[in-house]
């Protein structure tokens, strides 16, 4: 969707990626667009002389986007995960070139990222059958990552501050930012969550790093299971049920919305894997509350899709598309706080 | 009046041909460009069809909770009022008003029946 304002984008991606290698005449080869986004483009390349090459990604965003702040973090982030043998790709250089584009070059990991496939195909159901084991074990190890293991500050909530009641307080803010119009569900939502999450006993695990954008979407994965986790510029301080719950939301379970857990387990495995791999509890109250928030911030997602089409700042029929599926996520929001309302009368 | 087909024919027939469009793509990003736009379509189609029974069931629906008010005569004052009428639901809401369990009820019964004629013309599907 973004257009490169530079006239010779592949030139771009070489120089980027010289400068990434601190080499003004290392070789660079075979640069091409892998996908094309709202907030950046993907590029593959191949770096160094023949006999001793390497495949690496360069990740573009446009000027203006000012986006410089995330991409350090996510930067960092990624440093933190690889240092301690977590699948995510090995992060090379983040800055930002001669025209102001931040961008950030890392290894390019082998695998399919395509989600549908993930979840249809017959030819990964052996990676399907083991996936969910290594998930929890990543995603334990993530949470293991306290916010001083990373080399730049993140988002953390307000000391003493429950991290439900701060997540609420950020999409209230999101909400007055994005809609265009009233949306009772949302705001009644919010509310009632808000209600019940006082309700809850305090937590007692200390915080950690938290992944902030752990989906089916943004994994890497060949036949025989997961190959690499991306797209980290979510990171930040928090709980483990904002990522268990993430993978969990409805938008990202595609074509099997039977399996909570991303399209490819219940909602009850997935707990139960991590709190094998963690050693951890998962309070199900706290959880199913992170669930309704992970909806609300889907929802909050497609009405900020909707502004930037009609305010003419991304014009996309694809934007509008999604801006008007609203409402489907708010059906599944009243679903789940109908379920969440029962589970206390009993 | 005008005359057939009408709009609900034109976009439907519109809407077949990008779909069948999608399917024959070879390149991924096409395909499902296609069928974004046919499912728009679709959506634009269910709305003409049955956007002013929703409304107006909508409408009653917030007197419930709202009280009474009249309904306005014209379609672009009727959407414009339940708009209006929308946001003094959320100040309600935010102001604690349907916090007891009572109130509570008759609150989500009236957002999903709302949200589910929503979801009747986005995505009837997923119902």
């Amino acid at each position: 969707m973004s257009q490169a304002p530079s006239s010779d984008p592949v030139g771009a991606i070489v120089a980027a990626v010289r400068q990434g290698v601190g080499d003004a005449e290392a070789p660079v080869s075979g640069a091409r667009l892998l996908a094309g986004g709202a907030m950046h483009d993907s590029w593959a390349a191949t770096l160094g002389p023949p006999g001793r090459q390497r495949d690496v990604v360069v990740r573009m965003s446009p000027p203006g986007r000012d986006d410089a702040t995330r991409a350090r973090m996510e930067f960092a982030a990624l440093e933190a995960m690889h240092s301690r043998g977590l699948l995510v790709p090995e992060p090379l250089y983040v800055g930002e070139n001669e025209i102001g584009q931040t961008f950030m070059v890392m290894t390019r990991v082998p695998g399919d990222s395509n989600p549908r496939q993930l979840l249809t195909n017959p030819a990964f159901a052996g990676a399907r059958a083991v996936l969910i084991g290594q998930l929890a074990e990543q995603l334990a190890r993530v949470h293991m990552v306290s916010p001083a293991d990373v080399s730049v500050p993140l988002r953390t909530p307000h000391e003493d501050e429950d991290c439900l009641l701060f997540d609420c307080d950020r999409q209230e803010e999101e909400y007055r930012a994005v809609a265009l119009n009233a949306y009772p569900t949302v705001v009644w939502a919010l509310r009632k969550v808000r209600r019940l999450a006082e309700q809850l006993p305090p937590r007692t695990r200390p915080l950690h790093v938290v992944y902030g954008d752990f989906r089916v979407g943004n994994l890497m994965y060949d036949e025989h299971g997961l190959t690499s986790m991306l797209d980290w510029e979510g990171v930040h301080v928090g709980e483990a049920e904002d990522d268990l719950t993430w993978f969990c939301t409805r938008v990202w379970r595609f074509n099997r919305p039977d399996l909570e857990a991303g399209g490819i387990a219940h909602r009850e495995e997935w707990i139960q894997a991590y709190e094998k791999a963690s050693g951890r509890t998962i309070d199900r109250r706290r959880f199913a509350l992170w669930e309704v928030l992970g909806n609300v911030r889907w929802a909050l997602v497609t009405m900020r899709q909707a502004k930037q089409h009609l305010d003419r700042t991304v014009p996309s029929h694809e934007l509008a598309a999604i801006g008007r599926r609203t409402a489907d996520t708010e059906l599944e929001i009243l679903r789940l706080l109908g379920q969440e309302e029962g589970s206390h009368a009993g | 009046m005008q005359d057939r087909p009408d709009a609900t024919d034109l976009l439907e027939a519109v809407e077949d041909f990008l779909r069948t469009q999608s399917a024959a793509a070879s390149e991924r990003w096409m395909r499902f460009q296609l069928l974004v736009a046919a499912n728009t379509l679709g959506i634009v189609r269910r709305e003409l069809l049955h956007e002013d029974e929703f409304v107006r069931k909508e409408w009653s629906g917030l007197d419930r909770l709202l009280g009474a008010e009249p309904l306005p005569d014209a379609a672009g004052d009727l959407r414009a009022a339940a708009r209006r009428r929308n946001e003094l639901l959320c100040e309600r809401i935010r102001a604690g008003v349907f916090d007891a369990p009572e109130a509570e009820a008759a609150l989500v019964a009236h957002l999903l029946e709302t949200v589910t004629d929503q979801v009747r013309i986005t995505s009837p599907a997923a119902l």
